[in-house]
């Protein structure tokens, strides 16, 4: 045995200097220490398909925001998802020119290549954002190296929703949550990281302007837990826009909705199975809402409502359209 | 295969023969060279793997000569492996084994803190004043992208009403400190304040080359960032009732890319931990840029002047006036503190920057600790300290900062950024000295202990196991002194003063200062060894055994007249909560994946999750986890507790971690440990402001929102965890509701800072 290795390791020796000639006869590059001797050039495979190696071809000049992710998750991974679409509206048409968004499987066996393809269609995905399959030792290996692993041993699902924000030539690299704010994240990923390339000289009033803000506790939470996927009365998302819906479902059912929706699921609850169907079996996911806090989502829900509906008696008592409900979208649930 | 194998295989312990390091760092080299020419298209993967370099799953083939965790000349049975626990090699995470470069420990002798110059506040130009001064001045091109024509202001604290100076007319800036962070360079102004006969002999005029050891490699400007670029590490001396302008420049380079491989060119210092209004507090999103200073004000005041002492008629709370007497200031005594320390609190980059050597400490001297031990007043306490100066004697009181560094085969200062679990160095510096020396009279001596490392706990014992007396918890005097030959655990940014005596030892004696804390990663603490056992050299961790050596030089030249038996005697008193009622309890959870079992019913904010500090109930049940724990969006409410009130607050730690949590602001009271006072150490029965939550375990303490507003964080100290979302912002808010009212984000530019709202915008539909 120990000569084995020894007589590889002579052998290996010779190939090496073999391969090291080669290079010292070209000028060798400066690269930040956080490149190419960093970053495993592992072989992945493209929701379309594609064979791509992840530091030549997905991170090698880029900044990219890479998280993992499995498609069968009723965690977390929806919502962040949704967020990391948020955040690719905000930076526009910067996503596929200078920044990527990558999101990989932990999943491998599950998710082949087209499953992952109609995930990233259900979360209206745009260009710039590639979603990756692999062999699972090499995806392993790589979120080691990421700093993104989670010990499968010491969490339920083996998946923590960390975001890797990098900017490779630079050699600047930071952990977020993937279920942060998506303007936060745009900004660190779009001006931060970015050194700041994009500024444009500071406005005079937004520049002192720091009057305290007010605000809804119902407003925020629906902003936080729900805004990635919903609307109220601005149309549907990745699930319906949730105009009225306190009118159309009985409470008990809105509480189990937002707190235990894979309970629902499980039941094969008949209005659950119908949206599920029309919204492309997206899973809601359980984000662990207290009974406190879903009473001020639904409080929100309520008060927002009638307001769009006063606006639009409003509207209507001055244009009078035919119409009747005005530029408000219909409950779609 | 045991556990002993598992490690051989990537751990270079600092035992390894120097072939064996070099075969490591040409290892990587190689590595590198292979990875750039397949980079480079000079060979292809097939190539690679039909040679037996690469495996066919695309990874460097775990052979000698490519792996620097590999023994290529040895026959090596365990198979390749990144760890089991957080993709790390051992000590350095992540790193090979620093080399010494042929450096014995105890070889040179400990420099004591480099003291900032007090100078009169009217020294600063442009004068301080109450809001960011937003005068332009032309931007460096390098920190917006190229750009050029733009500018921004050279102020970088957030500009308008709510970050001004909170009651800065009361408190007008006496003294002025002027300081930067700067690239390494040379120390021509040392300024250790005592006797070269008291620093171990070192001359203070010949110039200190930034090096871990005389005989190391000197750091290259961008390998260390300190205050003010050089070494010894900074000391602030402060006292009650003197405010301070510490005007910080940021002059590291405004490129990002000039930083060696870690830190960040932006900086937001906190000051651990000062009863300061929020803008002086080192918010972790309010930071500035290269070629801005940002003005912090630290008023020094005692907690409560607002409603106690408001008048200042207690001799008690007092500071010490400069020739004997006592200047009474507000407040409440009980609430006397006295070693601070300030670092860097940059969002995301802590860790990155206060390893590169962003901190220093922080003296704050009063009636009852006046830095004088032979003033007999009847308040003054008498520590240790020395006699010449009215107050702030250093002669024999010492600072000691301990951090464990790495660094690499050219001596260069070394961090794995992508250690998001923890990074441990592998060498023990103390004041940025690799295991030095220190000369001793036999004597008493204060030492205010801090440490500042990444994710490493210390447990210190002498090397004889004598007494050693605790005075000071986190900078807090103790209720009573604590005689201890073992002192407690120590988490991340906790401080302990402790008191030796050397009278006990003759001339030529040494003795030694023991870490006996083992670890297996960053995660958390692992076994603590005997003295015995870490003084063996048998652990495998090459941080514990003895990391300062003591050396009895002299009798002293005047008698010793401070007081600090080694039986307890009474130093403060905590401050009695019991009458104020309780307005609040709030539950936080401090976990990566925890099993959250259940609602506690005594809390409104209570819930499980993953990283990040989890405030809000979990609806859930016993295997929902999902994402409801907050992250660090700083932009985010988590808690207003309502000014002027008392809350009770349980800390929960996690399943396998350790977390040393910090709370900004004000110094709480430890109520119980794992639901019981009985379990609360002697030493730990004062005033903090770290807490260590052990292992699952939960702590739970008091606190009181008072005197100044604003917005504050509470975070895990293990600076790789809190900069990677365990950290929250919680305000004092005089609503007293969670959502109310919350101010203004910060989000600086280097054209200036603007605002948003702390909410989430509404985003269009698709």
């Amino acid at each position: 045995m120990q000569r084995n290795i020894w007589t590889r390791f002579i052998g290996i020796s010779f190939l090496l200097a073999g391969a090291l000639a080669i290079l010292y006869s070209r000028p060798v590059l400066a690269d930040s220490r956080w490149g190419a001797n960093y970053f495993p050039n592992i072989e992945l495979t493209t929701q379309d398909g594609k064979t791509v190696h992840f530091y030549d071809d997905l991170i090698k000049g880029k900044m990219v925001a890479i998280d993992l992710i499995y498609t069968t998750c009723q965690y977390s991974c929806p919502l962040e998802t949704a967020r990391l679409a948020q955040v690719q509206k905000m930076l526009g048409d910067r996503v596929g020119k200078d920044i990527f968004f990558y999101s990989i499987t932990i999943d491998p066996k599950n998710d082949t290549p087209a499953v992952l393809k109609a995930y990233a269609e259900k979360f209206h995905a745009g260009p710039g954002w590639t979603f990756l399959t692999g062999k699972k030792e090499d995806i392993d290996f790589l979120s080691k190296k990421l700093g993104l692993y989670s010990d499968p041993k010491l969490s339920q699902d083996g998946h923590t929703p960390h975001l890797l924000l990098g900017n490779e030539p630079m050699g600047q690299w930071m952990r977020n949550s993937a279920l942060d704010n998506p303007r936060f994240l745009s900004q660190m990923i779009g001006d931060f990281l970015d050194s700041f390339r994009n500024m444009k000289p500071a406005q005079g009033k937004e520049n002192t302007e720091s009057a305290a803000i007010h605000l809804d506790p119902g407003q925020y939470l629906f902003t936080k837990k729900c805004g990635a996927c919903h609307t109220v009365g601005q149309g549907d998302k990745i699930g319906p826009d949730l105009v009225g819906v306190t009118d159309t479902r009985n409470r008990d059912w809105l509480m189990r909705k937002i707190q235990h929706p894979e309970q629902l699921l499980a039941e094969r609850d008949p209005i659950t199975m119908a949206l599920a169907e029309k919204y492309g079996n997206v899973n809601m996911p359980n984000l662990r809402v207290s009974d406190d806090d879903a009473n001020y989502m639904i409080g929100y829900l309520v008060s927002r409502t009638s307001e769009l509906q006063r606006q639009a008696q409003a509207q209507n008592a001055v244009t009078k359209p035919a119409g009747g409900a005005g530029g408000m979208a219909r409950p779609n649930q | 295969m045991g556990r002993k194998d598992d490690r051989e295989g990537f751990w270079l312990s600092e035992n390894s023969d120097r072939r064996r390091i070099r075969d490591a760092e040409q290892a990587r080299k190689n590595r590198a060279e292979i990875n750039k020419a397949l980079s480079h298209g000079q060979v292809s993967r097939r190539d690679l793997v039909k040679w037996g370099l690469f495996t066919s799953a695309g990874l460097m083939a775990p052979i000698g000569g490519l792996s620097p965790f590999v023994r290529p000349m040895n026959a090596q049975t365990s198979s390749f492996s990144f760890g089991t626990r957080s993709g790390g090699s051992g000590i350095p995470t992540g790193l090979p084994s620093s080399p010494l470069f042929g450096v014995l420990p105890f070889t040179q002798p400990m420099p004591r803190f480099d003291v900032f110059q007090r100078n009169p506040v009217s020294s600063l130009s442009p004068a301080p004043q109450a809001q960011a001064n937003q005068t332009q001045q032309p931007l460096d091109p390098a920190l917006v992208g190229g750009q050029t024509g733009l500018t921004g202001p050279i102020e970088g604290r957030p500009p308008g009403a709510i970050w001004a100076h909170q009651r800065f007319a009361q408190n007008p800036p006496v003294i002025g400190i002027d300081a930067s962070t700067s690239p390494a360079t040379t120390n021509t102004t040392y300024n250790p304040q005592v006797p070269s006969s008291l620093n171990s002999g070192i001359n203070p005029a010949t110039p200190i080359p930034l090096k871990f050891h005389p005989s190391m490699p000197t750091q290259q400007p961008n390998s260390v960032w300190t205050f003010n670029g050089t070494i010894p590490p900074k000391l602030m001396l402060g006292r009650y009732g003197e405010p301070i302008l510490f005007r910080h420049h940021n002059r590291l380079p405004a490129d990002v890319t000039q930083n060696n491989g870690f830190g960040r060119n932006t900086l937001s210092t906190h000051e651990h931990n000062g009863h300061h209004g929020a803008e002086n507090d080192g918010f972790t999103g309010a930071y500035f840029f290269p070629n801005q200073f940002y003005d912090y004000h630290y008023p020094f005041v005692l907690a409560g002047f607002t409603t106690i002492n408001a008048t200042a008629t207690d001799p008690k709370a007092g500071s010490p006036n400069g020739s004997g007497g006592i200047n009474k200031v507000p407040g409440d005594w009980h609430e006397t503190m006295s070693t601070h320390w300030f670092h860097d609190h940059m969002f995301s980059f802590t860790a990155q920057n206060v390893y590169k050597g962003d901190a220093g400490m922080l003296n704050i001297y009063s009636a009852l600790d006046r830095g004088n031990e032979a003033i007999n007043d009847g308040v003054n306490l008498r520590l240790p300290s020395g006699t010449t100066l009215d107050w702030g004697n250093l002669d024999y009181d010492v600072n000691l900062m301990f951090s464990d560094k790495a660094w690499d085969s050219n001596g260069q200062l070394n961090m794995d950024i992508f250690q998001f679990d923890g990074f441990l160095g592998d060498r023990m510096t103390v004041n940025l000295a690799y295991k030095p020396f220190f000369q001793v009279e036999r004597r008493k001596y204060r030492f205010r202990m801090l440490n500042a490392s990444v994710s490493r706990f210390f447990v210190f014992a002498l090397s004889d196991s004598s007494t050693m007396v605790q005075i000071a918890n986190d900078g807090n005097l103790l209720p009573q002194t604590v005689p201890l030959n073992q002192l407690d655990q120590m988490g991340i940014a906790e401080r302990f003063d402790i008191v030796i005596d050397f009278s006990r030892y003759t001339i030529g004696q040494t003795v030694d200062l023991v870490n006996l804390q083992e670890h297996r990663d960053g995660k958390g603490p692992g076994q603590i060894l005997t003295v015995s056992g870490a003084l063996s050299g048998s652990s495998s961790d090459p941080a514990v055994g003895a990391c300062l050596r003591f050396q009895v030089v002299r009798d002293p030249a005047v008698p010793d007249q401070s007081i600090c038996p080694n039986t307890p005697i009474t130093l403060i008193p905590n401050p009695d909560l019991s009458k104020i009622p309780i307005a609040r309890t709030r539950q936080f959870v401090f976990d990566n994946n925890a099993n959250q079992t259940q609602n506690d019913p005594v809390t409104s904010y209570t819930g499980g999750g993953n990283w990040g500090i989890a405030t809000e109930n979990t609806g859930g049940s016993r295997f929902s986890r999902g994402g409801s724990a907050l992250k660090a969006d700083f932009g985010r409410i988590s808690s207003a507790p309502k000014f002027g009130t008392r809350e009770v607050w349980i800390l929960k730690g996690g399943f396998n971690w350790d977390h040393p949590i910090h709370i900004h602001f004000e110094e709480g009271q430890i109520l119980a440990r794992n639901g019981s006072f009985s379990n609360v150490p002697q030493a730990e029965r004062g005033r903090k402001d770290v807490y260590r939550l052990k292992e699952d375990g939960t702590v739970t303490i008091t606190m009181q929102f008072r005197d100044w507003g604003g917005m504050f964080m509470e975070h895990c100290h293990n600076t790789m965890h809190e900069d990677n979302a365990m950290l929250m912002r919680w305000e004092v808010n005089a609503a007293g509701g969670v959502f109310l009212n919350p101010l203004p984000t910060p989000i600086p530019k280097p054209t200036g800072v603007t605002f948003q709202a702390p909410d989430e915008i509404l985003t269009n539909a698709f």
